[in-house]
C-alpha cells in the first residue's frame, strides 16, 4: 500500500511529446483511472511507474522512495496487460507463483499463497492447465491471479478487460472492483472505455495529449466537467454542445435552440446539456420546438435524436414517458434548470 | 469461375509432380547405381540388372562412419555455438533495433560473399594456428554460415514473441538476462529446433570449407564422399552408396522441419 507521485514528469519520444510535465498524488489505496483517447499519454504514464518505460525528466516514487531510475522488479508493483501475458509454457498454477518464486520465495510456501489466490478469483480447477487451454476471461484471472499472488505496493492495470467480450467485462469489472476493495491496494487502471473508467474509479483522471485534463472523483467529472472535452468525452450519449451566443442570462443559438442559463454575456459560448437532461414538454412549457428525428429504443429508456434546424440533440426519455412520442412529430423541448454547462467558444473552457 | 479455379488446382498438381520427379529421379538414379557393378554403370540408363553389394561394402570399410561421426560432431557443434550466440544476437536486434538496419543487411551480405574469398584466409589463419586439418578450423568456417543464418532465422521469430510477457517477467521480479533466458526463449523454442536442424543439415552438407581446411585425418562426410573420386577415375558405384548414407539422415531432418521452415519464411522477416 503506497501513495504514488510524479513530479514534473516528461516523456519524450524523439521529438514527440507523451506526458508533459506531470504532476500528481496517487492516493494510498485508492482505485484510480487514468482515462483518454489513444495516444493522450495514459499507457505511458502507467508503463513509467512499472519502469518499462525511461522517464525524460522529473522525478516519480512510490511510497516516498524515489524509484525513477530503478529496475522494475525493485518497485515492489505487478501489473496486468491488456494480452494477458501469461507464461505460454508454464501452467497456471507456476504462472501464478512466478512471481514468488522469481523473488526467491520457496515452492512449498508458494502454494499456501496459490490456493488462497485460485480460490479468492475461482479458478482452483485450472491449475493444472496450460493457458492456450482456457478462455479468455480465464487467462484474464490467471493474470489477475498472478498479479495478486504477491502482496504489491501499487497494481497496474493496462486495459486489461478490452480483449473480452461485453458480457464478460462487466462481470469481471464487478470482480475486479470486490478485489481491489478487499486487498484495499494501491491501483492504477488504464482505459480508453468511459464507462469503464466511471464504474471502476475512486479517482479519475482524463487524459489528452499528455495533459491532465481534469483529476477528481468520477460524478464530479460527469457533473462539472472542465472543458468541451471532457464534457462530451465523459457519459454516453455523449453531452450535448451547441456553438451559440450568451446574452445577460439568455443563451440563443443560431437554429433557435434557447435557453435560460447563467448571467454572463453578451458573449460567445458553448452550451453543454447532457441527454438525460433534455425534457420533452408541451409547446407551451418550452423553450423551443424540435421534430423528433429517430427514436432508438434501449427497454426501459430511449435515445431520442431531436432535429432543430440544421443542429441534432440527443435526449434520453423514460420509456413510460414517452406517450405520443413518434418519428417525425413535432415537440416542445426544454433544458432541465441549473443542469446546462457553458463554456468559452474560444478556450473551450468552463465558464 | 469454378471451371478455372479446378483447372488452376490441375495445373498446380502437374507443377508439383514435375518438380517432385526433377528432386527425385537423381536420388532414385543414385540408389539404383549404388546396386550396380562397374560394367552395368556404363549404361545410365539401365533399370534391370543383378544387384551387387561390392559398392556398399567398399564403403562400410573405407571409414565412413567415422567421416559421418565428424560430421555430425562439426554439426552439433557449430550449432551449438550458433544457437546461444544467434539466439542472444538475433533478440537484440529483434527488440532493441542494434545497429538499425545495417545490421540485418550485413548479415544478409557476408552470405553473397563467395566461400572462395574466405577459404584462404581461413586456411592461412588455420596453418599459423597450427589447427589446419583439424575438426576446430571446420568448426570456425561453418560458424562463418551457420550463424548469420541461424541469427537471421531467428530474428523473425523475435519480433513474432509478444514483448508484454518479457515485460510482465520483468515487473515479475526477473532482470533482462533471467527474463531472457526463462521466459523469451521459451517462446521460440520452435524457431531455435527448426533454425538448429537447419544449421545443421547446411553444415552437414558443407565440402568446400571442409576439404581445403581438413582435407585429411579429419575429413568429413562430403570429403570423403569426393575421395571415391580417384586418381584412377570416379568409383561412381561407391561413391553412391556414400552419397545415400549422407542423403538420408539430411531428408529426415527436412522431414522434421519442413512445416516449422514454412511457417519461419512465410512469418514475415525470414527469407533467404
Amino acid at each position: 500500500m503506497a501513495k504514488v507521485t510524479f513530479e514534473k514528469v516528461v516523456k519524450k519520444y524523439g521529438n514527440v511529446l507523451a506526458v508533459d510535465d506531470l504532476n500528481l498524488e496517487l492516493e494510498d489505496g485508492k482505485f484510480t483511472v487514468l482515462v483518454g483517447p489513444s495516444g493522450c499519454g495514459k499507457t505511458t504514464t502507467l508503463r513509467m511507474i512499472a519502469g518499462l518505460e525511461d522517464v525524460t525528466s522529473g522525478i516519480i516514487s512510490i511510497d516516498k522512495l524515489d524509484v525513477t531510475s530503478l529496475e522494475p522488479k525493485d518497485r515492489d508493483i505487478s501489473m496486468v496487460f491488456q494480452n494477458y501475458a501469461l507464461y505460454a509454457h508454464l501452467t497456471v498454477a507456476e504462472n501464478i507463483i512466478f512471481p514468488l518464486l522469481a523473488r526467491g520465495g520457496k515452492r512449498v510456501e508458494a502454494q499456501g499463497r496459490l490456493q488462497e489466490v485460485a480460490k479468492m478469483l475461482n479458478i482452483s480447477h485450472l491449475l493444472e492447465r496450460k493457458p492456450k487451454e482456457l478462455s479468455g476471461g480465464q487467462q484474464q484471472r490467471v493474470a489477475i491471479g498472478r498479479a495478486i499472488a504477491r502482496a504489491p505496493k501499487v497494481f497496474l492495470f493496462d486495459e486489461p478487460l478490452s480483449n473480452l467480450d461485453a458480457k464478460l467485462r462487466v462481470e469481471m469489472r464487478t470482480e475486479l472492483l470486490r478485489l481491489q476493495r478487499q486487498l484495499k491496494t494501491t491501483t492504477v487502471y488504464v482505459t480508453h472505455d468511459q464507462e469503464e473508467a466511471m464504474t471502476l474509479s475512486d479517482v479519475m483522471i482524463v487524459m489528452k495529449d499528455g495533459k491532465i485534463l481534469q483529476k477528481g472523483s468520477p460524478i464530479d467529472i460527469y457533473e462539472y466537467p472542465n472543458d468541451t472535452f471532457v464534457a462530451s468525452f465523459v457519459g454516453s450519449p455523449r453531452m450535448n454542445l451547441i456553438s451559440g451566443l450568451c446574452d445577460r442570462g439568455l443563451f440563443t443559438s443560431e437554429s433557435g435552440i434557447k435557453s435560460i442559463v447563467k448571467n454572463i454575456g453578451p458573449k460567445k459560448t458553448v452550451l453543454g446539456i447532457r441527454p438525460e437532461e433534455i425534457l420533452l414538454v408541451p409547446a407551451v412549457e418550452a423553450d423551443f420546438m424540435a421534430t423528433i428525428e429517430i427514436v432508438e429504443l434501449l427497454g426501459p429508456r430511449a435515445i431520442v435524436t431531436l432535429q432543430v434546424a440544421s443542429e441534432h440533440l440527443t435526449a434520453i426519455v423514460n420509456t413510460s414517458d414517452m406517450g405520443s412520442i413518434q418519428e417525425g412529430l413535432e415537440v416542445g423541448v426544454k433544458f432541465r434548470k441549473d443542469r446546462t454547462h457553458l463554456f468559452d467558444e474560444k478556450t473551450q473552457v468552463r465558464l | 469461375m469454378r471451371k478455372r479455379e479446378s483447372s488452376w488446382g490441375i495445373l498446380s498438381k502437374l507443377i508439383i509432380t514435375f518438380s517432385f520427379i526433377i528432386v527425385a529421379a537423381p536420388l532414385l538414379w543414385v540408389l539404383l547405381a549404388s546396386f550396380k557393378t562397374g560394367s552395368d554403370l556404363n549404361d545410365p540408363t539401365l533399370v534391370t540388372f543383378t544387384p551387387t553389394s561390392e559398392n556398399w561394402k567398399k564403403v562400410f570399410s573405407s571409414g565412413i562412419f567415422q567421416s559421418a561421426g565428424r560430421s555430425a560432431f562439426v554439426g552439433v557443434i557449430t550449432v551449438a555455438i550458433s544457437i546461444v550466440l544467434g539466439s542472444m544476437g538475433a533478440y537484440s536486434i529483434s527488440r532493441y533495433k542494434t545497429g538499425k538496419s545495417l545490421t540485418r543487411f550485413g548479415i544478409l551480405a557476408a552470405q553473397v560473399l563467395p566461400p572462395a574469398v574466405l577459404v584462404f584466409p581461413f586456411l592461412d589463419l588455420a596453418y599459423r594456428l597450427r589447427l589446419s586439418d583439424t575438426l576446430v578450423a571446420v568448426i570456425a568456417a561453418h560458424l562463418s554460415f551457420v550463424l548469420p543464418v541461424v541469427t537471421w532465422f531467428l530474428i523473425g521469430f523475435f519480433d513474432a514473441a509478444p514483448k508484454e510477457v518479457e515485460e510482465q517477467a520483468l515487473v515479475d521480479g526477473l532482470d533482462r538476462f533471467a527474463a531472457f533466458r526463462k521466459v523469451v526463449l521459451p517462446q521460440v523454442a520452435p524457431g531455435m529446433g527448426a533454425a538448429a536442424i537447419f544449421g545443421f543439415v547446411l553444415s552437414w552438407n558443407d565440402l568446400f570449407y571442409a576439404l581445403i581446411l581438413a582435407p585429411g585425418n579429419a575429413a568429413t562426410l562430403p570429403v570423403r564422399i569426393a575421395g571415391f573420386n580417384t586418381f584412377r577415375g570416379v568409383e561412381l558405384g561407391a561413391m553412391c552408396a556414400a552419397i545415400l548414407v549422407s542423403v538420408v539422415p539430411v531428408l529426415i531432418a527436412s522431414f522434421f522441419i519442413q512445416r516449422r521452415l514454412v511457417r519461419g519464411i512465410s512469418g514475415g522477416a525470414v527469407k533467404f
